[in-house]
């Protein structure tokens, strides 16, 4: 088996990177297909908190690469679903700890084992940063609509782009989006966000409540079936699958009595 | 980051440099990774060994002195610039250098990143009465929890009904327990109590020969690990590890014993799956121990 190695980057830290990679991670693993989740964030490790599986961590990515134990042993797996795993980060540790060779072996060995290895990115253009692309052959690029988040993925798809030979394809996937705003001309829009970094979409995630809900309970929101936040992490599991599904609408949605009965009576519009 | 470099004067000797480290772990762990570069390196070599700006008590100064008598080091001189530590070193009969060690620049040669390039273990040093130097919990083949007990592990009881104390049949076995203990520690190179005053977030570590005592907090994210029992006067909210090496007769208390895992011994234990959003419901101090090769938790009497 030789699976895909993609890694989940913004540059800017708090636009929802680890939530994006958790939800993910889990609407791949729900539509069949094995999936591992790799925490590169070494010393601020919080993917296993997202995904409930903190006290179930024994080994890590750090004690991999240090041949402390087998990649086996490290992998975590998901309490919901057995073709979900997890290989958390060391907390106790630092970006310094690994470097780019060993994770490219790593990403090698986690290919042959997994149909997709997601790879978490910490924040920043440094070694962490350059450490998770260094075995990654696509990547998605996490950005909100906001100038100083849009500036910070604009940097890291030139540096990105810098490594076509490796990194073949690169998508962006535009997180906690507020329609009614973008219809006030309040926050930038899907338009406007592509228009600066050209490159394409691959999803559209609404700002969510229930976001924080599942969090704080280590249950990712693309594995509940009531979300607004959760359909669009399933839709571009699906889009990364290679299927044709369409974008969300999020045009024009200032609530009118119409539209507020609507929402009433079907919450999971999106 | 530590360094080896020739000491300027002639036939002075090799400098190991820990001096850029940040912390007594970190210092630690790039010193026993020096150190274990190769068995036959350090043989009939002069070593000074500059700890910089560390400041370490004497416990930490005992810690760092035993880890390079196992590999056959005796420093002859050491640098320090903090008074804590030289009159740590000071304590434990250590000549102390003048100021700051004077290297040849162009000899510095950086140490590998990771030891297991190199011949990282070698038998004849470490497997004598000396092998317990290693200072860092190393699991060993037979201490890895098998993947079954990492997915399913036994969940920590603080969160249902307390239970009332051990029961007499674990009460009987103390006495024996305790000796065996005892006896164990006095085996290792540094046995005793390690104080700590201070509250451990999340990332930082400390691990020790003998007991360990924290007074402070434990944050989730930390790590604690002590070849002997841990105390925790305050929260205990990371992980434990005590009995490393194998003490299943190690035991875990704290004022309040909330961790996300516990080990101890060979046995395993981790925190139930919920919501952790809120530490205020806890029962008083506590205590886990091994019961019929299980960790369980029993409310704390002082007169066990």
């Amino acid at each position: 088996m030789s699976g895909r190695v993609i890694v989940i980057t913004s540059g800017k830290g708090g636009v929802g990177k680890t939530t994006a990679s958790a939800n993910i991670g889990v609407a791949l693993a729900n539509t069949g297909a094995s999936v591992c989740l790799v925490d590169m964030d070494i010393g601020l490790r919080n993917l296993d908190i997202l995904m409930g599986l903190e006290n179930r961590v024994v080994y890590n990515l750090v004690d991999v690469v240090e041949e402390r134990c087998k990649l086996r042993q490290a992998l975590v797996k998901d309490k919901r679903m057995p073709n979900l795993n997890l290989l958390p980060a060391a907390q106790t540790r630092d970006k310094t700890a690994v470097d780019a060779d060993q994770m490219k072996k790593l990403c090698e060995e986690l290919k042959s084992m997994f149909d997709f290895v997601l790879i978490d990115s910490p924040a920043g253009i440094e070694s962490g940063f350059q450490n998770a692309i260094a075995g990654a052959e696509e990547a998605i690029v996490i950005t909100t609509p906001e100038m100083s988040a849009v500036r910070d993925a604009d940097r890291i798809i030139g540096l990105l782009e810098a490594r076509k030979d490796e990194i073949t394809q690169y998508r962006l996937v535009l997180n906690r989006i507020r329609p009614k705003m973008v219809a006030n001309a309040d926050m930038m829009g899907v338009d406007d966000v592509l228009e600066i970094l050209s490159i394409k979409l691959l999803g559209v995630v609404p700002e969510d409540e229930d976001i924080i809900i599942s969090t704080n309970k280590g249950e990712p929101v693309s594995g509940t079936d009531n979300t607004r936040s959760g359909l669009a992490f399933r839709n571009i599991a699906r889009r990364l699958r290679g299927e044709e599904v369409p974008f969300m609408d999020l045009d024009a949605k200032t609530d009118t009595w119409v539209t507020k009965i609507v929402n009433f009576f079907n919450p999971v519009r999106v | 980051m530590s360094k080896i470099a020739i000491i300027s004067q002639p036939d002075q000797g090799v400098l190991i440099d820990v001096g850029g480290c940040a912390s007594m772990q970190e210092a630690v762990s790039h010193l026993s990774s020096t150190l274990q570069v190769s068995s036959q390196f350090w043989k009939g070599v002069n070593v000074a060994l500059n700890l910089g700006d560390l400041e370490l008590t004497s416990t930490q100064v005992a810690h760092i002195l035993a880890l390079a008598k196992g590999v056959g080091v005796y420093p002859y001189q050491v640098f320090a610039q903090q008074p804590l530590t030289r009159g740590a070193l000071l304590e434990h009969g250590v000549v102390l250098g003048d100021g700051k060690p004077m290297t040849l620049p162009a000899m510095t040669i950086k140490v590998p990143e990771n030891p297991q390039d190199e011949d990282w273990v070698d038998e004849s040093v470490n497997v004598d009465e000396e092998s317990t130097v290693t200072v860092f919990y190393e699991p060993s083949e037979n201490q890895l929890i098998t993947e079954d007990v990492q997915q399913d592990g036994p969940e920590i009881q603080v969160d249902f009904e307390p239970k009332e104390e051990a029961p007499a049949p674990a009460q009987a076995e103390k006495p024996s327990k305790s000796a065996k203990t005892k006896e164990k520690l006095e085996g290792s190179v540094h046995a005793g109590v390690m104080y700590l005053r201070q509250t451990l977030r999340s990332g930082q570590s400390v691990s020790h020969q003998g007991h360990l005592v924290i007074i402070g907090d434990v944050n989730p994210g930390a790590e604690v690990v002590a070849e002997g029992d841990i105390t925790v006067w305050g929260a205990l909210r990371g992980i434990a590890r005590a009995g490393v090496g194998g003490n299943n007769d190690a035991e875990i208390r704290a004022l309040r014993l909330q961790p996300i895992q516990i080990r101890i011994g060979e046995s395993f234990a981790r925190s139930p799956d919920k919501n952790r959003l809120h530490y205020d419901n806890h029962h008083g101090p506590e205590t886990a121990r091994v019961v019929d090769g299980k960790i369980k938790v029993f409310k704390f009497n002082p007169q066990f």
